[in-house]
């Protein structure tokens, strides 16, 4: 179909905004709203089948739960957007939890700044050897997951790292609600507008788009690639960092295979689920917000549905092949890897 | 239409074939005939229906209305299989060979293979196969070895394997091959053009050919017949012995050429040259390359594909690095010369490859625009896309680019609609000093390519120095105020045109 626009198109000159405007505008409005459909549909599946989870505080342990995959997951869609994949994020995030709760006694207030510093480092290191030795980014993270995971097993001598003193300066975070919500999550969708003006309104957000949609265009249109491919993996490593204080705000302690030890695959999940595209130069972080609520409830709705916790990466699967079976923009000759 | 009512039947005949792709009508009632032994040359702006025919009569499409009938009985195409079985053989613009395959295998790919010609229970043999293919390029008067890797061709033999492939179709059915030829000059050099153009010729002895050109003159030496298309009719059909170039570019685009001459400037005696380039090296592709062009001036640069041209606008741009010498922009230096740093100092570049390298496919018209001088739609660091539309809608309008749709996927523009945008890119700078063009009328219909080279003018007329690698000798001639000639990565001959008048035989061979 597409092949045909572009053939025809100066044929179709005034006449092209009847059919292909109206087809063009359907496809946005799908890929717009999409994702709050399937949340919908998700949330209504749980609400009927246990009403009484979601008038018993339900709604508060999933915004809960949502908050850490919802960082790391605006932190992916970052890096999805330059068309990379950051596989080594979610490690970040334990190592910086570990951190934190090393830090907050003797730096208290200081505490947090240090570790987002660091773990913002720990990104953009990342960005530049991607950027200067071109290393795919697949392999690339590959390989610091591993070294990140070390760390954070060193560093905390493989045990549980409790927070000694100064846990208030974090913890108000989860206590404090907004509406029923955790600040936490609060705090992932305020990350979530602002990362939204970033992409939409600013030279370097839509120089990273850029580069995700098409990298060689790019940098023959003089966009900084290598600067923008470092941020994006800085941004990357600082949601994960975030999403490392609201793990400490909520419990207190981190250890290597702790609570966010496994938040790779589920904030990768909520990043597709939300509309970011797998190949670059697509993502709305409003819509990562829906994405990770959604992945949030899947555990709820594998219960309430009746299917065994084993078998929940099983639904998990099944999830996310389905949606992005369903708001995947489709061309017939498209090539898909 | 035609009184070709031989003893022999057509080997193609349209009747009335219609397409629409929702509200656009791509095809409003085609009919034609092609006779035996018959070169048709097939023009039309982009967007005039060509394509759409081309893929009909390939099977990619399917006709909304009318009938094809092949050596007079009527067939229908469900997919190119169908359309190959029937002896129809496509040789596409950009290639579309297997680069990692033999020759023999890609000649195979065409269907033949799957119909247990050279394979076994689907396994290859290779002595048949190969056979085969040595067969079907000797009919083409090729050389080339089955065995060789189509990745290891030139781009002209790689053309000849294409040919091998299209006209491979059909030997049993004791039927005329028709060979379509989808612009397949325009990534061409001149002499491999020539190498092309003897195949059209013998390609009439056993077959029929519809030759697709944008290249008029082309069109005029190679065709017995030309067909002209316009908005999704065909608008003319002539025997080319009563047609002029004029004439046919005014079928095509339904008024007369505006091209106005270009006012040449003449070399200015003491003003400092907005680039100057001296002893350029880069190890293997160019060696000490100097030149200066001057503000308001065109330096066309000339060479076959391995003369260093592309390579060494390429180094100019920040895009490649080159060994030694120095290039100095308006009086100061390039150092440490990246593109970022070269559109900085304003520099453009059109790069040849339009959809790779000249746009960012996705984004929307009016974003391609801005994206390389963001700062002119930009408060600091954030974007006014109010202001982005204003300055995209002022572009539109003065490039009459169609549809005049800004918020459109630049993917869905015609590729002359897309090139006008790419130019755009850069002349919305207003502080463009130098403009380096590397084939910027590739695949262009002549209508577009005018509104090109009339924006290439202005452009100078504003000041801006430019630098073009030309498609074609006679487009060099026209436009440039030099010519520079290269062979093999060093400069073999300087025009300068207010003074010389070099012909293009000239040129040629300084070139080989």
């Amino acid at each position: 179909m597409t092949a045909t626009i572009s053939d025809t198109g100066s044929v179709a000159s005034t006449k092209a905004s009847g059919e292909g405007a109206r087809l063009r505008t359907a496809s946005k409005l799908w890929q717009a709203g999409g994702p709050l459909v399937i949340f919908v549909a998700m949330f209504a599946v749980v609400a009927i089948l246990t009403p009484a989870f979601i008038g018993s505080g339900g709604i508060t342990i999933v915004a809960a739960s949502a908050a850490p995959i919802l960082l790391v997951a605006l932190g992916q869609a970052f890096v999805l957007n330059i068309g990379s994949i950051d596989l080594s994020n979610a490690a970040i995030t334990v190592l910086g939890a570990i951190l934190l709760a090393m830090l907050l006694g003797p730096l208290a207030f200081a505490a947090p700044i240090v570790v987002l510093a660091m773990v913002t480092l720990f990104g953009a290191v990342n960005g530049f050897l991607l950027a200067y030795t071109q290393v795919p980014s697949f392999a690339l993270t590959l390989g610091t997951l591993g070294i990140f995971k070390a760390a954070s097993l060193v560093v905390s001598g493989a045990t549980t790292v409790y927070v000694s003193q100064n846990k208030e300066v974090v913890s108000p975070l989860y206590t404090t609600q907004l509406a029923g919500l955790p600040l936490t999550f609060v705090l992932g969708v305020v990350v979530a507008v602002i990362a939204y003006l970033f992409l939409r309104f600013t030279r370097a957000g839509m120089g990273m788009t850029a580069i995700g949609k098409n990298e060689s265009g790019a940098i023959f249109s003089a966009v900084r690639t290598r600067a923008l491919k470092i941020a994006a993996f800085a941004l990357s490593g600082f949601m994960a960092g975030l999403a490392g204080m609201t793990i400490i705000a909520q419990a207190g302690s981190a250890s290597a295979m702790g609570l966010g030890s496994d938040l790779l695959l589920p904030a990768i999940a909520a990043a597709i689920v939300g509309g970011t595209s797998i190949s670059g130069g697509v993502t709305n972080p409003l819509n990562v917000i829906l994405g990770a609520l959604t992945i949030a409830l899947v555990p709820i709705a594998t219960a309430a549905i009746g299917v065994a916790a084993e078998a929940q990466n099983l639904v998990y699967g099944v999830v996310i092949i389905v949606v992005v079976a369903l708001t995947l923009t489709r061309s017939r000759t498209a090539i898909v890897k | 239409m035609t009184k070709a009512k031989e003893a022999t039947t057509p080997v193609l005949r349209l009747t009335d074939v219609e397409k629409s792709f929702g509200s656009v009508h791509a095809l409003k009632g085609v009919s034609l005939e092609i006779n035996r032994g018959e070169v048709i040359g097939l023009i039309g702006e982009n967007g005039a229906g060509k394509s759409t025919l081309l893929k009909i009569l390939t099977g990619m499409y399917q006709p909304d209305k009318g009938t094809i009938a092949v050596n007079g009985s009527t067939v229908k195409f469900r997919n190119p299989r169908d359309s190959a079985a029937a002896g129809i053989g496509v040789v596409h613009q950009e290639q579309s060979l297997f680069t990692n395959l033999t020759v023999a295998e890609n000649i195979a790919m065409n269907g033949a293979a799957s119909k247990g010609y050279g394979t076994t229970l689907g396994f290859y043999r290779w002595g048949k196969l190969n056979k085969a293919a040595a067969q079907t390029l000797e009919i083409i008067g090729s050389k080339l070895n089955p065995k060789t890797r189509v990745g290891d061709l030139s781009f002209v033999d790689r053309q000849m394997v294409e040919i091998a492939r299209a006209i491979s179709v059909d030997t049993s059915k004791n039927a005329t091959p028709l060979v379509i030829l989808d612009e397949p000059t325009s990534l061409l050099e001149r002499g491999e053009t020539a190498i092309l153009e003897r195949e059209i010729r013998k390609l009439k002895d056993f077959g029929s050919v519809i030759f697709v050109s944008h290249r008029l003159d082309e069109i005029i030496r190679n065709c017995d017949r030309i067909l002209v298309m316009r908005n999704g009719e065909l608008v003319a059909d002539r025997v080319t012995t009563t047609v002029t170039e004029d004439e046919l570019f005014k079928l095509m685009v339904g008024h007369e050429s505006h091209a106005t001459a270009h006012e040449r400037r003449a070399r200015p005696a003491n003003e400092t040259p907005a680039i100057e380039v001296t002893g350029l090296t880069r190890k293997g592709k160019f060696t000490n390359v100097s030149l200066s062009v001057h503000s308001g001036r065109v330096t066309a640069i000339v060479g076959t594909s391995g003369s260093g041209r592309e390579e060494f606008s390429r180094a100019l741009f920040g895009a490649e690095k080159f060994d030694g010498g120095s290039i100095v922009l308006n009086g100061r230096e390039a150092r440490g010369w990246r593109i970022p740093k070269a559109v900085k100092r304003g520099m453009g570049f059109v790069p040849a490859e339009r959809k790779v390298e000249g746009m960012v496919g996705g984004f929307t018209a009016a974003e391609n625009i801005v994206l390389t001088h963001p700062g002119d739609a930009a408060f600091g660091p954030i974007l006014k896309p109010w202001k982005r539309n204003k300055i995209a809608q002022q572009w539109f309008t003065t490039l009459d680019v169609r549809p005049n749709d800004i918020g459109q996927n630049l993917e869905r523009f015609s590729g002359g609609n897309q090139q006008k945008v790419v130019l755009a890119k850069w002349l919305s700078d207003p502080e463009l000093r130098v403009l380096v063009l590397d084939h910027p009328l590739r695949g262009l219909d002549p209508g577009a390519a005018e509104t090109v080279n009339e924006q290439i003018k202005a452009a100078c007329k504003k000041g801006t120095a430019v630098i073009l690698l030309a498609d074609t000798l006679e487009e060099a001639l026209e436009m440039g105020d030099d010519v520079v000639v290269m062979r093999d990565g060093v400069i073999s001959a300087t025009y300068d045109l207010s003074v010389d008048n070099p012909s293009t035989l000239d040129l040629l061979e300084r070139m080989v």
